[in-house]
């Protein structure tokens, strides 16, 4: 068993150690999204059809979104805390291990909370989403790439605490990241569209793979597939390289 | 086992246009097999970062380090292998999970074998004295035993140098105590080098055989701790009993104090007066029942240290 499996059968008994606390905590997020899927039914019912996106749409990025997000912010946990780690001096127990970094931490810690998430979006795509076989394994494939984006992007935005030495760019970008993805990307101006596909890749979260999965087109498969292994490279690359310039917390705090 | 020339460590100003932070300054010492060894100084001093340059966790600024000729920076996971880290205020295991599971994940991350952790774990226990907490989730220990675990822990791999960064710090007085036996034990029975840093000078005086002290980023004395005590400060505290009260004392340059007419406490300014001649003169002029020569407290020691001006 290597280092990250032994990270992440840890992060799953711990996990395990309160089954009532994980079981109420997924619920109350399943809940959660499950009120907002009546508000869109509500809305659609109202509204018809919103710059091509309909209710059954609406349905289908939200699984994609759901479980993807569900999956990063649940099972990579430590995604979007590694710029807490970083001017808390965390990191230290991770570094004096001879493991990588990286995929330790990401593994070291699930969020029952979020599994509520990755479970509700399963069930949506299983009950509403048309499971065919073929849709199944691009619904998959989606989830998988929208998880790599989430997951670089993530790692990005909370590694720059490496280079500023403190502020809250990982919460603002993951409060921005999960925001926006939740909307059918088309209702945006023209700008922001471009900025959801580059700056902040929400398209490729939730959208782009939910349109894949009704429609398949190898152009935006490339681009989300191109998308999921850029920001998981730029994630890699800004927090290896700001590991150099770790300085373990309490530095910060006297300069 | 353990060279450090010129180290070096600036932090970057927070604020625009503030002040960099130098928190550690050319630091140079060895450390030897085996040898018990502290870094001490006040909080501050730079003596944790050091640690955690030494055992890769930190880049320099400057100057080099090998540790077990490895530069620990450069070959962080390989280094890894080989030493054992505790630190104070850090966990290495599973809050949720017992510390005989966690020892489990650990055995695998240094790839150990599953009966080799088995039977290392059992030694552990015993050599720690901590069979008992074994099987207890880390988060019901106190924080005497969840130390005890995690320096099981960091001394599962069997590590050839064992680095300690205030081990001891939120302990109470008898888990303070129990926790330095340990690590003497440790060093004792297998020959593990152990290097610690603390601001709690009892910690040195009862792990540590050699002391470096660091202040303002800077080391200020290296010496063997037997030594310090001796030769630093310059005084000596005798208590004497006279069988009787004794004929008028000639002690010039000597704090005299009288505890009752028969007992004297004196400090002896060893620089101004010898201690030979001092004890010449109370076993002259008294029967002497009993007499004591005893060292300064290191706490009086190190703080004199403290006190001496930095750099040139």
């Amino acid at each position: 068993m290597g280092a990250p499996l032994a990270a992440l059968r840890g992060a799953v008994a711990e996990l395990l150690a309160n089954p009532r606390a994980l079981g109420l905590q997924a619920g109350i997020m399943a809940l959660n999204d499950g009120a907002w899927i009546g508000f869109w039914w509500v809305f659609f019912q109202r509204a018809g059809t919103v710059r091509g996106w309909d209710f059954d749409a609406v349905v289908l990025l939200w699984s994609v979104l759901t479980t993807a997000a569900g999956l990063v912010l649940g099972v990579l946990a430590n995604a979007r805390r590694i710029g807490q780690m970083v001017t808390d001096g965390s990191l230290d127990a991770v570094l004096a291990l001879p493991v990588r970094p990286l995929p330790w931490l990401l593994l070291r810690r699930i969020d029952g909370v979020f599994v509520g998430d990755a479970l509700f979006g399963l069930v949506l795509f299983a009950l509403a989403g048309d499971p065919t076989p073929a849709r199944a394994a691009r619904f998959a494939v989606g989830v998988v790439a929208a998880a790599a984006v989430l997951t670089g992007f993530l790692v990005a935005v909370e590694s720059l605490v490496f280079f500023s030495g403190g502020g809250r760019t990982g919460e603002l970008g993951f409060q921005a990241i999960v925001l926006l993805g939740s909307y059918p990307v088309d209702v945006f101006p023209a700008a922001l569209r471009v900025a959801l596909h580059t700056v902040v890749p929400a398209a490729f979260v939730a959208a782009v793979p939910a349109r894949l999965v009704d429609a398949p087109d190898a152009g935006a498969a490339a681009a989300l597939l191109t998308a999921a292994g850029g920001f998981a490279v730029l994630g890699w690359a800004l927090f290896t390289v700001g590991l150099r310039r770790y300085t373990s917390g309490s530095a910060w705090t006297r300069a | 086992m353990i060279e450090v020339e010129g180290l070096r460590k600036t932090f970057p100003a927070r604020r625009r246009g503030g002040q960099q932070v130098e928190a550690v300054r050319d630091l140079t010492f060895r450390v030897g097999p085996g040898e018990r060894f502290a870094c001490i100084g006040p909080n501050g001093a730079g003596k944790s970062t050091a640690i955690k340059m030494l055992t890769g966790i930190l880049h320099p600024t400057a100057g080099t380090a090998r540790v077990l000729a490895l530069v620990p920076w450069q070959r962080r996971r390989d280094l890894a292998l080989r030493i054992g880290t505790l630190f104070g205020q850090r966990s290495q295991l599973w809050s949720e999970l017992t510390p005989r599971q966690g020892y489990d994940l650990l055995g695998a991350v240094y790839g150990l074998a599953p009966r080799a952790v088995r039977d290392r774990v059992g030694e552990l226990a015993e050599l720690l004295g901590a069979a008992g907490e074994l099987d207890a989730p880390v988060r019901t220990l106190s924080l005497g035993q969840r130390m005890r675990a995690e320096l099981a822990a960091s001394l599962l791999h069997e590590p050839e140098v064992l680095f300690l960064d205030e081990p001891t710090i939120g302990l109470d007085l008898l888990a303070k105590q129990r926790f330095r036996e340990l690590l003497v034990r440790v060093n004792a029975e297998r020959g593990t080098t152990v290097f610690l840093t603390s601001h709690d000078v009892a910690d040195i005086e009862h792990v540590a055989r050699r002391v470096v002290v660091v202040n303002h980023g800077t080391l200020i004395h290296d010496a063997d701790v037997a030594v310090l005590r001796r030769t630093l400060l310059a005084t000596k505290r005798v208590e004497v009993r006279f069988e009787r009260p004794p004929g008028a004392l000639d002690l010039p340059g000597v704090q005299a104090a009288w505890r009752s007419p028969t007992e004297l406490d004196l400090v002896v300014d060893t620089a101004a007066r010898p201690i030979r001649a001092v004890l010449d003169e109370l076993l002259d002029r008294g029967e002497v029942a009993d007499i004591s020569v005893v060292d300064p407290p290191l706490e009086q020691v190190i703080a004199a240290i403290y006190r001496m001006p930095v750099g040139p």
